[in-house]
């Protein structure tokens, strides 16, 4: 099996706290793949690193067999990023920044017009392409950012939280694309901490907490015995058992 | 009832007030700061005001004094929006209130205040610099009553027409041009006030003459025709006045029903007919070359029209670059050379390129892998700036010369007006690729808290490196002019001056691209801190 991304002996420390505490890990091409873990457990930072946009403290990435750091005219090609925060020129109009992104990548400027016409069809953005990004709800922007991150047609596609804020309609878009481009070979990595959504997506996860991979593999492998990813994840990072019940009593059932 | 919202409402502004108090230290000292400098500016005016006692033309400069002062409580919402927060009446839509009581719980909030205040001892001290008799003085008290209210009423009027503006992104970009509006609208009054200094009161008699007929001044005006003893003049212009408050209170009372019993449209979508707009391609995109560079230019030029920063950073260096020039060539104290000043002020524009993409640099940077990306990134970024400035400092520096009459030093100016863009854009290059900073999309800031020491090295040492590396042009100019014969070689500084600054550019971009390439992710953590 070959890999998609390889990470060796990551870390990255942000003054005394360490985000990333030394991560392995082998990411197969070809599979849609969910790294999963709680707030704060890494996953940006980690993505981040991967993409080429955070520097390491330690370790060494490789995306499609070339080093991230030592190789980035090959790396950067060949990838697509929707970074965390919607990091868009707000300014642009939604047409606009896919004109832009596409050109800057160096691609013939009739043929990013061909591919953005198409993507905002699909991604239902056409009737908004006009209207300035800085104007788009949460889902029209995951959608523009979906664009510009697919409009070079890369091999693999990293996406930060990629469902946050975004309304049931535009997730079902933002599936679909995703769904036709994996099936044509490619791979994408996306970080979520919404297991259900992971579950029903992904044929291979990484699960983080707190810095660390704390399993990783094809989907049936990691949920294993459990009843769902949810339960195999609150077991993985133990956090089961934790139960609100006693306290709060005086909520509900009518004023008192 | 009534008096109960009031008193509610009122003590409400009451807390807010001292609830700035109570903010991070170093706010709370901007804001008692503030306080006591406009307490100060009261006391003093007033002082001034009630010196000016008798003099001729007092009467003008009063009734202007006020209509100046009405029309900033005018202008006063639409600028800062959140100055007040009882100013926005959606704040209190979920309260059971009438419009009535409500209307007057805020209008007498509207009275509670430093800038209230403020214009109260400004009228005070205009009645007292005019009024002559008993009767002047009782037509005064009214008249500064209605004059602070009809102001009052008029800021409310003005809020509430327009919140559904006020409260859209529309209308928070035009917040961050207010600055600019003050900061220009100083230059001009400043010219002004030099302009009346040299040539007397009595200028001001014309324009007074009308706005004694305009409310409020006509408040005050009535002040001054009591005192001559025209009583129904001063009758009619308070009756004026009082009809515009109740016209006023009208008008805002109608507004403020209407919004608290319509459904907040800052959320709603915008109809999709209107953003059809078919524009394929704008005309500017087809002169500008091909590739990355025409593509960095478009983007470039796009933002200093649509980014409120980037626009209110463009226009104040393009009003000051003209402004310093040409006002100080009209007082007959400048120099030519002062011309070079729209050069500089606009160059200042290539610094912390890369803070101004703010985190959309990550676009950017997924975009750049070699040295080469980045220079031709760095290099789009300077012909479009160099796209506006280059003829403006031309037609500063022509219009500089022509209002001197000094033709012969024309080539030596514009030469080092082109010496120094040059050195400024190298030197913008080199520190946007070593000293980016993030500047915040909100609010007045131009620089995120904590990198405040990055702005001052970044655009302060940039500024004196590139006056030492126009030196040796600088130098040369001297010596021409100081030389015996020098003064027939002058005109050789223009294109020496813009050949030197062009090498400079070129030599800055090829010494930022490696920069720019190798920092990418600490250029982009800087810059995402907004």
């Amino acid at each position: 099996m070959t890999s998609a991304v390889s990470v060796r002996g990551l870390w990255k420390r942000f003054g005394q706290q360490v985000a990333v505490a030394g991560i392995d890990l082998e990411l197969p091409a070809g599979k849609f793949i969910g790294l999963v873990g709680p707030n704060g457990a890494g996953k940006t930072t980690t993505l981040s690193m991967v993409t080429g946009l955070l520097r390491p403290d330690q370790g060494s990435v490789e995306v499609v067999g070339r080093d991230v750091w030592r190789d980035p005219v090959e790396v950067k090609a060949r990838i697509g990023v929707l970074p965390e925060g919607l990091r868009l020129f707000e300014r642009l109009s939604g047409r606009e920044l896919l004109a832009y992104s596409g050109r800057l990548r160096g691609l013939p400027g009739a043929e990013v017009d061909k591919r953005a016409t198409q993507l905002l069809d699909v991604l239902d953005l056409a009737g908004a392409q006009h209207k300035l990004v800085v104007d788009y709800s949460t889902g029209m922007r995951k959608k523009t950012g979906l664009a510009a991150a697919l409009l070079h047609n890369p091999e693999v596609l990293f996406l930060d939280e990629p469902f946050e804020g975004v309304d049931p309609v535009s997730a079902q878009t933002i599936r679909g694309v995703l769904e036709r481009y994996t099936a044509s070979g490619a791979t994408v990595v996306f970080s979520s901490h919404v297991m259900e959504l992971v579950e029903s997506l992904c044929d291979w996860v990484a699960v983080m907490a707190a810095g660390r991979i704390r399993a990783h593999g094809p989907l049936a492998e990691v949920r294993g015995e459990a009843a769902s990813l949810q339960q195999a994840f609150l077991e993985l990072v133990g956090a089961n058992g934790r139960d609100a019940g006693s306290d709060l009593d005086w909520l509900g059932g009518g004023a008192r | 009832m009534s008096g109960n919202v009031t008193g509610i409402v009122v003590r409400l502004k009451l807390s807010l007030l001292r609830n700035g108090l109570r903010q991070s230290g170093g706010r709370r000292a901007a804001y008692i700061a503030s306080a006591v400098v406009v307490l100060l500016f009261a006391v003093l005016q007033l002082l001034g005001l009630i010196m000016l006692r008798g003099t001729a033309h007092a009467d003008s400069l009063v009734v202007l004094l006020v209509a100046v002062l009405a029309l900033g409580w005018a202008v006063m919402p639409l600028f800062f929006p959140g100055g007040d927060e009882t100013l926005d009446p959606t704040r209190l839509v979920m309260l059971p209130l009438r419009p009535r009581p409500l209307v007057r719980a805020l209008l007498a909030a509207s009275l509670v205040g430093i800038g209230p205040l403020f214009t109260l001892c400004l009228f005070t001290g205009s009645v007292i610099a005019i009024a002559r008799g008993g009767a002047a003085y009782a037509v005064g008290v009214i008249g500064v009553v209605l004059a602070l209210l009809v102001c009052v009423a008029l800021a409310r009027a003005v809020a509430a027409a327009n919140i559904r503006l006020l409260s859209s992104r529309k209308g928070r970009d035009l917040a961050v041009l207010s600055g600019l509006v003050i900061a220009i609208g100083a230059q001009v009054v400043n010219f002004g006030a030099q302009q009346l200094g040299s040539s007397g009161l009595d200028r001001l008699d014309p324009a007074a003459d009308v706005l004694r007929w305009v409310p409020p001044a006509s408040a005050i005006g009535a002040v001054e025709s009591v005192s001559q003893g025209s009583y129904g003049t001063g009758a009619l212009q308070l009756a004026l006045s009082a009809g515009a408050l109740v016209a006023l209170i009208a008008v805002w009372s109608r507004h403020l029903t209407r919004l608290m019993t319509s459904p907040d449209g800052s959320t709603l979508q915008t109809a999709t007919t209107a953003a059809v707009r078919e524009r394929s391609s704008t005309g500017l995109a087809r002169l500008l070359p091909a590739g990355r560079t025409g593509t960095v230019m478009e983007r470039s030029l796009r933002y200093v029209w649509r980014d409120p920063k980037t626009k209110a950073a463009w226009v104040t260096s393009l009003a000051i670059g003209l402004l310093v020039p040409l006002f100080n060539a009209m007082q007959g104290t400048g120099s030519i050379y002062f011309a070079c000043f729209a050069a500089g002020m606009l160059g200042i524009q290539m610094y912390n390129q890369f803070g101004q993409d703010t985190s959309a640099f990550c676009m950017v940077a997924m975009t750049i892998s070699s040295p080469r990306d980045a220079y031709v990134e760095l290099r789009g970024r300077a012909l479009a700036l160099l796209l506006i400035t280059l003829p403006y400092a031309t037609l500063v520096t022509v219009l500089t010369t022509a209002l001197l009459g000094d033709w012969p030093r024309l080539p030596e100016a514009l030469g080092l007006s082109f010496a120094l863009l040059g050195a400024m854009l190298a030197t913008g290059a080199w520190t946007s690729a070593r000293f980016p900073y993030s500047i915040p999309q909100e609010g007045y800031k131009n620089v995120a808290p904590g990198q405040a020491g990055l702005a001052w090295i970044s655009i302060f040492g940039g500024m004196i490196a590139a006056a030492l590396l126009c030196a040796p042009v600088i130098a040369v100019t001297i010596w021409l002019n100081v030389a015996e014969g020098g003064g027939t070689w002058t005109w050789l500084l223009l294109p020496v001056g813009a050949a030197y600054g062009a090498v400079l550019t070129l030599l800055g971009l090829r010494l930022a691209a490696p920069r720019t390439a190798g920092r990418l992710p600490e250029i982009l953590t800087a810059v995402s801190k907004g």
